[in-house]
């Protein structure tokens, strides 16, 4: 049952009917738009013509904040950058602050790191995947996918105290050790859990309601995804078989053995929203593995090295790339030798994900809009930052 | 009914007899509308979010009355003391018309479904045929509210709802076909007595095609309804909340009041047509007796339904328009006439109906629900196997 | 038509199953906490002990030394400070703290040399004004502490210490068991 429209210019006149396109305001207070964002819809009855994304409701000029607040001050705004997925965000500043002073980072630092930011990954995902069955229609997957994310939230806040702006790294490591037993209960969660996503898919992904809705709809080519930049699983699911945790790598990330899902056109065609959808949740359980084959070995030592204070890295700049659960997050630092960044660019995978938006809209539904919207898994803040 | 009416009118042979006919059935109409229909249709809105709640291991609510069981009619009272508030742009009389239009709709459903062997409204010779009728006026006033709103969500979930409901209309009528074949009534009351209390005898189990028109029945009267997976009138993920979303307060609450005492209808029709409705062994003579147990005969089957149609509404995603309509004309259209057309058929065979079919049936029925079971039975040792504990 | 009866079978298949998950989660028990009237012990109590809520100050270890003032990236912090001529101590004048500003990112916490400023796990500070969210800690002046070389012997001040150097000591080394978040489910 795909949907086979053809749109012709004439077509608003058929039948001796004068038709006129309508013009639909979606958002920025719209219950599928996650956040604000703010879409122009122009639509013939159920059919857009076009859909034009209209960003900026959540800018907070957090670039310009960290020229103003200084190195060690600025994580605690990183949080705020993706907070659907703070500790990649954590991750990438520590780095680039890392790499500008030339900081040696303990390796325990950088499997604490990779457990919190894998984790983390799966509080993402979850959230996209309930997120997603929400806008197809779908209630319950939702409050089953929060009820999920609520266990790694209690984890995370027993490991830094916070539930959502994690502030857990430091520039040279993180700032607490694993607490007492924490290897055991994030193990029991995991053992707990994995088979959940298989409940999930169940529930859902095999849905022929929701393959319907999905299969085949918005499809994004390998080309046009790389064309316009996509990143992350949006970019895996149109075949493109590139992570940046496995092509280059950084942190610990080569020690682990981890597959990278990437669509496979399985009710559709590469790219579709059902793959974008799916390769999502195929990657919790790979995250799940890291996190496994990450605490089992790991290391002993200390957790933060020894960073001045007044941490003043020489003068420089660096480029740094992390994969965040929306894919690659690149940052731009640059500093001056001074206690203050000069300058800080964050390109983040939300923003190229809603450009792509407006030249898909042409012929799809608003139900689909909604559909590919959640499927981009775009998040307000990460776009405007 | 009848009777005691008979007999009111022959104690009082001054009043004409058909004055107190139609003063009784008002009475009892009244009497449905404001002691059964509205409590029903508030204690359903409270059984669908615990329902629900349990459903995506939540509680719901708890908090007003034994298990939250008063919450009805705390929402309703709340909703009645809040402001009507009517935005400035609207057509106000159609604004302010609709949502009575909608409840009216389904409250005249009711004239026609039975509540037991003498309590019925009134027992249409058309009954069945003046149900799928009246219930069409409830698109009239979600047109209405969609087109007076002066919103174009309003209006886009206006119009998915009359395209939708005047489209399922045609199944809808074609599933009821076989019943009416087999029963060769359109009376509500005769359709029942058509059937007994033993599955075996119930419509649903008189030959294979029936079953197959039993599912397509419950799947149209959900989209009728309203009901996920066809609730795209008021999609609250596309259209934030379809017709409804200019209306306030008790306004707004009338258009679900509909929602939830439509789903009793949709239940009602179902173990009418094709579950021997109210039939109850004849287990005594005493007839109120008698009456009290076919009310509740009915009342339970019917709100067996309202259970699944919740229940449904907690798994399945929505459809796309276009696939709505796909899916009516491309699949229950089609099959619903070959039911019909298999039915037919099938009295021709075998013209007083076949035991050994109905038995078959029976034990296939009873199958799906052996195989469900097991496959609950696998879905909570998958959650619990690996020291998930209770979850 | 193979299509046809592949589609019927797909969807009655699919969601069949899905009803069979949605009705095992009636012989599963609910998740929800009732908060905040309905739990076993206060959530206060269920929190780890690395939970970052509400700032506290102990004035009477507070050496007066700003490294809190200055690790604070949103200048939520204000203590003013001055030397007392006649005794030669430092005296702390003011010690406000503005939690309607304050992020609870706990960097504060960690540049504090005697753990004065540490996060509470009390959370719930709702109010009607912005005013009342600025917490004065200090109404008269105060002496600022001084670190004792051979260790703290005033019984009053000596366990506040020691509670403040085990917070210090949770940013390398935990060593508090924290209580399982009890309480939470599951």
């Amino acid at each position: 049952m795909s949907v086979e429209i053809e749109f012709t210019d004439d077509h608003g006149s058929a039948g001796g009917f004068a038709t006129e396109e309508m013009t639909l305001n979606m958002g920025p207070q719209h219950p599928s738009t996650h956040g604000v964002l703010r879409f122009v819809v122009k639509a013939d009855g159920e059919v857009m013509r076009r859909a034009v994304p209209d960003v900026g409701y959540l800018h907070r000029s957090i670039e310009k904040i960290a020229e103003k607040v200084g190195w060690h001050g600025f994580m605690p705004y990183t949080d705020r950058v993706d907070y659907v997925a703070a500790m990649t965000c954590n991750q990438a500043w520590a780095m680039a602050a890392e790499s500008l002073g030339g900081v040696e980072v303990p390796r325990r630092a950088e499997y604490c790191r990779v457990i919190a930011a894998e984790l983390g990954r799966i509080c993402s995902h979850l959230l996209a995947f309930g997120a997603m069955g929400m806008d197809i229609g779908a209630f319950t997957p939702f409050t089953h996918a929060i009820r999920e994310r609520e266990m790694i939230n209690d984890l995370l806040e027993e490991l830094c105290g916070a539930r959502l702006t994690f502030n857990y790294l430091r520039i040279g490591g993180v700032a607490w050790d694993l607490p007492p037993d924490y290897a055991h209960k994030v193990l029991r969660f995991l053992d707990r859990f994995i088979p959940l996503v298989d409940e999930f898919d169940d529930l859902l992904s095999n849905n022929k309601i929701y393959i319907e809705r999905l299969a085949d709809v918005a499809v994004i080519s390998p080309e046009m995804a790389i064309a316009y930049n996509l990143v992350g699983p949006n970019l895996r699911a149109s075949g493109v078989d590139y992570d940046l945790r496995r092509d280059r790598p950084y942190s610990v990330y080569p020690d682990f053995d981890f597959t990278v899902p990437v669509g496979k056109g399985t009710w559709g065609s590469v790219g579709d929203c059902w793959e974008r959808y799916i390769v999502r949740l195929h990657e919790m359980r790979e995250s799940a593995k890291i996190v496994r084959q990450a605490l089992e070995g790991l290391p002993g030592g200390p957790v933060i090295a020894k960073v001045r204070r007044n941490f003043k890295p020489p003068a420089g700049e660096v480029h740094i790339r992390v994969e965040t659960p929306r894919g690659d997050q690149s940052w731009y630092v640059v500093s001056d030798g001074s206690e203050r960044p000069y300058r800080v660019h964050i390109r983040t995978g939300s923003f190229s994900a809603m450009s792509i938006i407006e030249s898909l809209s042409n012929g799809l539904m608003i139900a689909d809009l909604v559909a590919l919207i959640a499927s981009l898994d775009v998040v307000a803040p990460e776009v405007d930052r | 009914m009848l009777e005691f009416l008979n007999g009111l009118a022959a104690a009082n042979p001054e009043v004409p007899g058909v004055l107190l006919r139609v003063a009784g059935m008002l009475a009892f109409g009244a009497l449905v509308v404001f002691v059964f229909i509205l409590p029903v249709a508030g204690i359903t809105s409270w059984v669908e979010r615990r329902v629900w709640a349990r459903i995506q291991s939540r509680i719901g609510p708890n908090r007003v009355g034994p298990g939250g069981f008063l919450q009805w009619l705390a929402d309703g009272l709340k909703n009645l003391l809040k402001e009507d508030v009517i935005p400035q742009a609207v057509d106000e009389p159609l604004f302010r018309i609709a949502p009575y239009l909608v409840v009216a709709g389904f409250v005249a459903a009711f004239v026609a479904i039975p509540f037991g062997g003498s309590l019925i409204i009134a027992d249409l010779n058309i009954g069945i045929l003046y149900i799928t009728a009246i219930t069409s006026l409830v698109v009239v006033g979600i047109l209405m509210a969609g087109w007076s709103s002066n919103n174009k969500w309003s209006m886009l979930g206006g119009i998915r709802s009359a395209t939708q409901i005047i489209s399922y209309e045609i199944p809808l009528g074609l599933t009821i076909f076989p019943v009416v074949l087999v029963s060769g009534t359109l009376s509500t009351q005769g359709i029942t007595a058509a059937q007994g209390w033993a599955p075996h005898t119930w419509h649903m189990f008189h030959n294979p095609f029936l079953l197959v028109s039993f599912l397509l029945f419950f799947v149209c009267a959900l989209a009728e309804g309203n009901r996920t997976p066809f609730d795209l009138p008021e999609a609250e993920s596309e259209l934030v909340a379809g017709f409804a979303t200019e209306y306030s307060g008790m306004r707004s609450l009338l258009f679900f009041l509909a929602e939830w005492g439509n789903l009793y209808v949709i239940g009602a029709l179902v173990a009418t047509l094709f579950m021997g409705g109210w039939q109850v062994p004849r287990f005594t003579d005493d007839p109120t007796l008698l009456a009290v147990a076919q009310f509740f005969t009915i009342f339970l089957k019917a709100y067996f339904w309202v259970f699944v149609a919740m229940w449904v509404r907690a798994t399945l995603p929505r459809i796309r328009i276009d696939q709505l309509m796909a899916l009516c004309w491309k699949y229950l259209v089609p099959m619903a006439l070959l039911n019909t057309l298999g039915t037919a058929f099938f009295m021709v065979l075998f013209p007083e109906g076949s035991l050994v079919v109905r038995i078959a049936l029976v034990a296939v029925v009873l199958a799906i629900i052996f195989v469900f079971a097991r496959r609950v039975r696998f879905h909570l040792a998958r959650a619990r196997g690996l020291g998930y504990g209770a979850v | 038509m193979r299509e046809y009866v592949a589609n019927v079978v797909q969807a009655a298949t699919s969601i069949f199953d899905g009803l069979s998950v949605t009705f095992s989660h009636f012989f599963r028990e609910p998740y929800t906490i009732q908060y905040p009237d309905r739990m076993p012990i206060p959530v206060q109590d269920t929190l780890p002990y690395r939970y970052r809520g509400f700032l506290d100050v102990d004035l009477e270890i507070c050496t007066g030394c700003l490294a809190c003032q200055r690790a604070c990236p949103i200048d939520c912090i204000l203590i003013e400070t001055r030397k007392d001529k006649e005794t030669k101590s430092m005296l702390i004048e003011t010690f406000d703290i503005d939690l309607a500003k304050c992020m609870y990112c706990g960097l504060c916490t960690e540049p504090c040399p005697t753990g004065s400023i540490h996060h509470t796990r009390e959370f719930e500070g709702a109010d009607f004004s912005l005013e009342s969210m600025v917490r004065r800690f200090i109404k008269e002046p105060v002496t600022a502490y001084k670190p004792k070389k051979k260790g703290e012997d005033d019984p009053v001040v000596a366990p506040i210490l020691e509670r403040g150097k085990r917070y210090i000591a949770e940013f390398a080394d935990p060593k508090d068991d924290a209580p399982a978040a009890a309480g939470k489910g599951g």
